[in-house]
């Protein structure tokens, strides 16, 4: 239930509605359905799913090394473009079991250029 | 390392080409009980096959150690997200693991290498036989063939069961319900009737599936032994999502195993699949769309339930000569219980089906096996299917029967009964016995017309009922030594001509005249 009020009121702050309103007029709803209860509950949930938006919305590119991080910032800037995603906006994590490479994912998306994944698709078609 | 295997490493080093194609993917975000809610994945399509990367954060040598891949099943299309069933160990996923999309509909593989096999519900060898080499990709969900498509059933699917062929005939493209109570005898009579194909000629010899779905892994074990002891396992395969498998392969198996049937009915080869049993199947959907948060309809069944059958079973067909001629034939098993046939899953079934055999656990009780209730079984198309040898002879057994079973119930108030009405009983009581058949002991089709003809011929009548069974048999046998010709003549015409007639009243005399100790009633 508090999910689905969550989602309501993220759905109306993006829809264009500013924050107070938006919460006042969802308060406007609770109260009058008896349900100012869930109101505590509602805010977890709010939480919850703005975690979950900017999970989403992140994207995360691995390097074994951080020397890499130049290289890789290089061989990514197209991909980036093509998903609207700018190199400031980008997070950088180090990995050492990927042994080189990069890797790169967010926004429902994944490229894999490291070495360990490209060793174990060939390790994975060796051993079919 | 063997030279063969440093060439295939060079090979496949100069395959790999930078790998800058992307992937679509999607976050798990929960997990429990077989079901995972994944994050993202916007485009995936329902039935598409997902991979858990399990690999990341591990060393490569970890990474490689890991088992197959793996899969998972996209059940449901959310707002933010997807819920997929995981189709293996489901402690192997866990919270925030990236889930890969494949864009694939999940398929099993099939090939005539499936023969003699058991395999799991994704089509993996689980005999420890070995891997197969050679098969084709088949959709689990296809839509089933069309009116024009399909030919009407008029071809014979002997079963080798006396009372079901004779009463409750069974036609290659049927679906033919089995139900009844816990241990009454229902996988008995689908067995036996993959049994008795071995009796078919090759090249019409249906190929045979058995799909085990929620039962213990030792019964399985034990109908595979005795396909093979009987020498029924080198046309038949048996797909076994057993008790301990999670709920989405034994929802999955039936599916499995008409896929694995079409690769045959699409060469023109037909196939009799047995469904054991479907109520266990709708049990693990039921837990499965709970899961998932379908809403829960009568029974907490979900709404679709009637649907997961009548799609499964409108894949059983006859098609026509255009199409190959291939057939698939049916038989759903479902269990009841206390006998009660008005439950919500077995009168789905009944209505989907061409007709349906009830076991009943008084008649077994009696020790009267198969325990078919002739009177509230039917064949809605398989009479068409019938041989005429066959309707010949078993025309008037069904109305013998009832009306044997009206007064053996009166028979129990009344003592004086006039001779019509006694000799009607006695007949009866004979019939009931000649119907009888040990388990696993199908009965090719012209011995049970020349059974069946002997029956109609009052030749038993004499036996004392207790040995109509021993009588029988001998007699059988005295055909099968001295008039095989007869035999193999009703075999190859698949009828009664009116020599073949005279042929089996003079057997019945000449065994008569031989065996007279065995007609010692009434003399």
């Amino acid at each position: 239930m508090e999910t689905a009020y969550a989602q309501a009121l993220w759905k109306m702050v993006e829809g264009g509605m500013t924050p107070s309103k938006a919460v006042h007029a969802l308060h406007g709803v609770l109260k009058a359905n008896g349900r100012e209860v869930l109101l505590p509950r509602i805010a977890k949930a709010f939480a919850r799913i703005a975690e979950r938006e900017t999970k989403r919305t992140d994207v995360v590119l691995t390097v074994a090394r951080e020397k890499d991080e130049r290289y890789a910032h290089k061989e990514v800037k197209e991909i980036l473009a093509g998903m609207g995603v700018e190199t400031k906006d980008l997070k950088t994590e180090v990995d050492d079991t990927l042994i080189g490479g990069w890797r790169l994912e967010g926004r429902e998306r994944l490229v894999d250029a490291s070495y360990k994944n490209q060793l174990l698709e060939l390790f994975n078609r060796a051993t079919a | 390392m063997d030279s063969s295997t440093i060439e295939k490493i060079i090979k496949e080093i100069g395959n790999i080409a930078p790998a800058h194609e992307g992937e679509h993917v999607g976050r798990v975000v929960a997990v429990g009980d077989g079901v995972v809610a994944i994050d993202g994945l916007s485009k995936a399509v329902m039935s598409e096959v997902l991979i858990f990367e399990e690999g990341k954060g591990k060393k490569l040598a970890g990474a490689m150690e890991d088992q197959a891949e793996l899969l998972g099943l996209v059940l449901n299309l959310e707002e933010d997200g997807v819920r997929a069933t995981i189709l293996g160990d489901t402690s192997r996923v866990s919270e925030g693991m990236t889930v890969k999309s494949t864009g694939k509909i999940l398929s099993v593989p099939s090939s005539e290498e499936f023969l003699g096999r058991v395999v799991n519900a994704l089509g993996e060898p689980i005999d420890g036989k070995g891997p197969f080499k050679k098969t084709t990709l088949m959709p689990i969900e296809r839509q089933a063939a069309g009116v024009i498509d399909r030919k009407s059933v008029s071809v014979p699917l002997a079963t080798g069961t006396k009372a079901i062929d004779a009463m409750i005939p069974i036609g290659r493209g049927q679906r033919e319900l089995i139900i009844g109570d816990r241990g009454t005898g229902k996988t008995t009579v689908a067995i036996d009737a993959i049994i008795n194909q071995k009796y078919e000629p090759e090249e019409t010899r249906p190929i045979c599936i058995y799909v085990a779905i929620g039962q213990k892994e030792s019964k399985t074990a034990r109908i595979s032994q005795q396909l093979r002891e009987q020498g029924a396992m080198e046309y038949t395969i048996i797909v076994d999502a057993p008790a301990s498998a999670p709920a989405a392969l034994q929802y999955l198996a039936p599916f499995a195993g008409v896929a694995i049937g079409e690769y045959f009915m699409d060469k023109g080869r037909d196939v009799l699949i047995v469904y054991d049993d479907l109520s266990k199947q709708a049990v693990a959907y039921r837990q499965l769309s709970l899961l998932l948060r379908r809403p829960p309809g009568r029974e907490a069944y979900p709404g679709d339930v009637f649907y997961l059958h009548s799609r499964l079973l409108e894949r059983a067909c006859r098609l026509s000569e255009e199409k190959g001629g291939g057939s698939i034939t049916a038989l759903p098993i479902i269990e009841t219980q206390e006998g009660d046939v008005s439950g919500y899953i077995p009168t789905n079934v009944i209505s989907i089906t061409d007709g349906q055999m009830f076991l009943v656990t008084d008649l077994f009780n009696k020790g009267i096996k198969p325990a078919i209730d002739v009177g509230i079984s039917v064949s809605r198309v398989g009479s068409a299917a019938q041989t005429k040898a066959m309707k010949g002879v078993a025309g008037g057994i069904k109305l013998e029967l009832a009306q044997f079973r009206e007064l053996e119930a009166f028979m129990q108030f009344a003592s004086d009964l006039d001779k019509a009405t006694a000799d009607r009983i006695e007949s009866g009581r004979r019939m009931v016995e000649v119907l009888k058949q040990k388990n696993g002991a199908p009965i090719p089709l012209e011995k049970q017309v020349a059974a069946l003809y002997a029956a109609g011929k009052a030749f038993f009548i004499n036996a004392p009922v207790n040995k109509v069974t021993e009588v029988e048999k001998q007699y059988i046998d005295f055909l099968d030594g001295q008039y095989s010709k007869t035999l193999a003549a009703i075999k190859k015409t698949g009828q009664l001509s009116d020599d073949t007639k005279a042929e089996l009243n003079k057997a019945m005399e000449e065994f008569k005249l031989a065996h007279a100790e065995l007609f010692s009633v009434g003399k």
